[in-house]
């Protein structure tokens, strides 16, 4: 890995470090409702980056952030392992299967539903096994999840549109000096 | 924020739209077939001796601390038949479908409802 990319990671990671813990504090009236915040960066870091990248910025966000907040390998650990993973990996699939099918808004939303997927698949495995109560909170779930992951679609392609102006106009200005 | 939402492309929007519709109906179904599915807790002493459904109609004997108590269950509703104590205000207080009925005498709690389930298992970061 190139000394650069590390920078990247890192600086990455630290961003979407400090939207989950910002999340974290955010008041909710469900507690398990959350918005997903830190997506955003896994987005921006997988349409500019690669998959690569997105999922060691989506790793190191989860374990990093389990033990900030003291739930390292506990059960909320584990479901938000699965979801993260889960996630990273439906985007990077839909990205690489079609470029132009999906744009930022479409990735988020697919992410959003398969993390909540895998969440619901977990939750039900590990804990609750109970398939109606499954059943009976999954549409609010997924429709929730609809909504947050168009939202951070939204600032998604705002984020990534702005990087990559500034890249060129950076890069714009060295040609003219 | 209007350059974004214009910058969707249509399988984006058809993707947001189909879930949206898709989720909605199934909330409305699932609270429509799952209803029924109410859980009565009977506990004795602060232990759950019988956990058992609103739907099946039945009679549950429950050894109270001072004697046998009988529960019904029925149409979805439930309530103290019988009970050995002074007072009866387990028996007075008729058929509930949701929150308790409590006979102290006989240390015996019906929890039925909402007041049953605790949905959240964990809360996920």
């Amino acid at each position: 890995m190139q000394l650069q990319d590390k920078y990247r990671v890192a600086i990455l990671s630290a961003y979407a470090l400090a939207l989950h813990g910002f999340e974290a504090m955010l008041p909710s009236p469900i507690p398990w409702l959350r918005v997903g915040l830190a997506n955003i960066i896994t987005l921006t870091a997988l349409l500019l980056f690669g998959f690569r990248t997105a999922m060691m910025i989506t790793l190191i966000r989860v374990i990093l952030g389990s033990l900030f907040t003291g739930t390292f390998l506990g059960p909320s650990f584990i479901l938000s392992l699965g979801g993260g993973v889960c996630g990273t990996c439906s985007m990077g699939v839909m990205l690489m299967m079609s470029r132009k099918l999906f744009g930022p808004v479409g990735l988020s939303i697919i992410g959003a539903l398969f993390h909540n997927a895998a969440q619901l698949f977990l939750a039900y495995w590990l804990f609750i096994q109970r398939i109606e109560a499954v059943l009976f909170v999954s549409p609010v779930i997924i429709l929730i999840g609809t909504l947050t992951g168009f939202m951070n679609g939204i600032v998604a392609d705002i984020l990534i549109k702005n990087l990559l102006k500034k890249e060129s106009d950076s890069l714009h200005n060295v040609a003219q000096a | 924020m209007k350059k974004a939402l214009r910058s969707t492309t249509i399988a984006d929007r058809t993707l947001c739209i189909v879930l949206i519709i898709v989720s909605c109906a199934a909330m409305f179904y699932s609270r429509e077939a799952l209803s029924q599915g109410t859980d009565v807790v009977i506990e004795v002493s602060g232990k759950a001796v019988y956990t058992t459904s609103l739907d099946t109609n039945r009679e549950i004997p429950v050894e109270g601390t001072q004697g046998r108590a009988i529960v019904e269950i029925r149409d979805g509703k439930v309530r103290m038949k019988e009970a050995r104590c002074d007072n009866h205000i387990c028996l007075k207080q008729g058929w509930i479908t949701q929150g308790t009925i409590v006979c102290l005498p006989n240390s015996i709690v019906i929890i039925t409802g909402s007041g049953s389930k605790k949905d959240v298992d964990a809360i996920t970061g």
